[in-house]
């Protein structure tokens, strides 16, 4: 039987995809050291929760959609859920004039950072993390419809940061 | 007719159905402005990638490798659902690759011992008496392990946490030891000492562990009738007595074979 060596692969699976769980929990955290708590604990849960993993899922999108939800808990417990969700509003209120007259151009990372949260996890997830639309629409729980119009202005906004240079 | 920038960029990333591609590749022979959205989504999405590439190439933080490499042993964080946790774990155990024969058996015992004992521990395992190496077996960890190599047979005072019964040389050449943990479970087992590890060949539930009376007993007198055959099995010779005891202590249980 090969359910053994199923299992191995599933450890060693999860070891492969670490780099890109951190990454994507530093888009979701904005801070390495939250970061690397919550993907601990997406792994933990993931390993204790490996039966609702279904097996023709793709196991990244299983992961980053643990990991977001680690994240969702953890600010919960941390009572900031409120801050969190202001700070999103305050974001889409930047304006985009205001952000052309900047002489500099931002780094990709600083324009990340200034996207509100639903537009940058939206970005962190396809352009980054290269998921299909329908398997990050999946990890975010939201319709398709929803995902796309989150990517779009996502990427209007990072174009306005970012200059056309490409 | 009209291409919304939501359907550009849909084609840009290759996500469009083929009817709807087909109408898009029509529409860019005859409109160059819609062939330079397409175009700059495109170096969006690669200038994006680009520029998150080298976070790939980062070294990860051994705790994470190890969260990763590490069988569910349900005393992490967060065990939203006991159930869950068991399931897991029995399935984990199903998994496991067999010691000895003795193992089988010993398996769900395990996972209740593991369970048992892990929720009541601390956030990152720091001190759950077993965990799994890398290899998958599992071995002593926290108090079971500085119980295992500093303890002798006759410091197992009633109140200690591990109780230690008799010490022995195994016929592959490790020292072991049969344990008996306090607590509720009182799960007894044999551990051998091998790679700087005490691994766990044999768990059983104590005698005792029925009477709920934990501290009323003495280590070695009650061995199960599991711990003792797996004795038997493994055993070269005579059990230690306590001078022999001593000396293997002192060596680090590490045998001259």
């Amino acid at each position: 039987m090969n359910t053994s060596e199923a299992s191995q692969t599933i450890h060693e699976q999860i070891v492969t995809l670490l780099p890109r769980l951190r990454r994507f929990a530093r888009n979701l955290t904005h801070n390495p050291h939250d970061a690397d708590d919550v993907v601990q604990i997406a792994v933990e849960r993931a390993l204790l929760r490996l039966d609702q993993w279904r097996r023709d899922a793709r196991l990244d999108s299983w992961m980053f959609k643990i990991v977001r939800n680690a994240w969702i808990d953890e600010l919960r417990s941390r009572g900031r859920r409120d801050k969190v969700f202001l700070a999103e509003e305050a974001g889409d209120h930047v304006g985009i004039e205001s952000i052309e007259n900047e002489a500099t151009r931002m780094s990709v990372h600083a324009a990340m950072a200034r996207l509100p949260e639903d537009q940058r996890v939206a970005v962190s997830l396809v352009l980054i993390e290269g998921l299909p639309y329908k398997e990050a629409a999946e990890v975010l729980e939201v319709p398709i419809g929803t995902l796309t119009s989150r990517l779009a202005r996502g990427r209007q906004a990072l174009q306005a940061l970012l200059g056309d240079e490409g | 007719m009209t291409i919304s920038d939501e359907t550009l960029m849909a084609f840009a990333d290759g996500e469009l159905d083929d009817a709807a591609r087909a109408a898009v590749e029509l529409a860019l022979r005859t409109d160059p402005q819609l062939a330079k959205r397409v175009a700059e989504h495109r170096a969006l999405r690669q200038r994006i990638q680009a520029a998150y590439s080298a976070e790939l190439s980062e070294p990860v933080p051994e705790r994470l490798l190890s969260a990763a490499k590490r069988r569910a042993d349900a005393s992490g964080t967060n065990v939203v659902n006991l159930q869950d946790a068991r399931d897991a774990m029995a399935r984990d155990t199903a998994r496991a690759r067999p010691l000895r024969t003795w193992w089988g058996p010993a398996g769900s015992i395990a996972a209740s011992l593991i369970i048992g004992l892990g929720l009541g521990y601390g956030r990152w395992h720091q001190s759950a008496p077993l965990t799994r190496n890398a290899g998958g077996a599992l071995v002593a960890s926290g108090q079971l392990a500085q119980g295992l190599s500093q303890q002798l047979a006759a410091d197992g005072s009633a109140a200690a946490a591990v109780q230690i019964g008799i010490s022995f040389l195994a016929r592959s050449g490790d020292y072991c030891r049969t344990f008996v943990l306090s607590g509720a479970i009182s799960p007894a087992g044999v551990a051998c000492h091998h790679g700087q590890e005490w691994q766990i060949l044999t768990l059983s539930q104590s005698a005792a562990s029925g009477s709920a009376t934990a501290g009323y007993r003495t280590a070695a007198s009650e061995m199960s009738p599991a711990i003792l055959q797996a004795v038997q099995e493994l055993i070269s010779g005579e059990p230690l007595d306590a001078t022999a005891e001593a000396a293997a202590r002192s060596k680090g249980w590490n045998s001259a074979r």
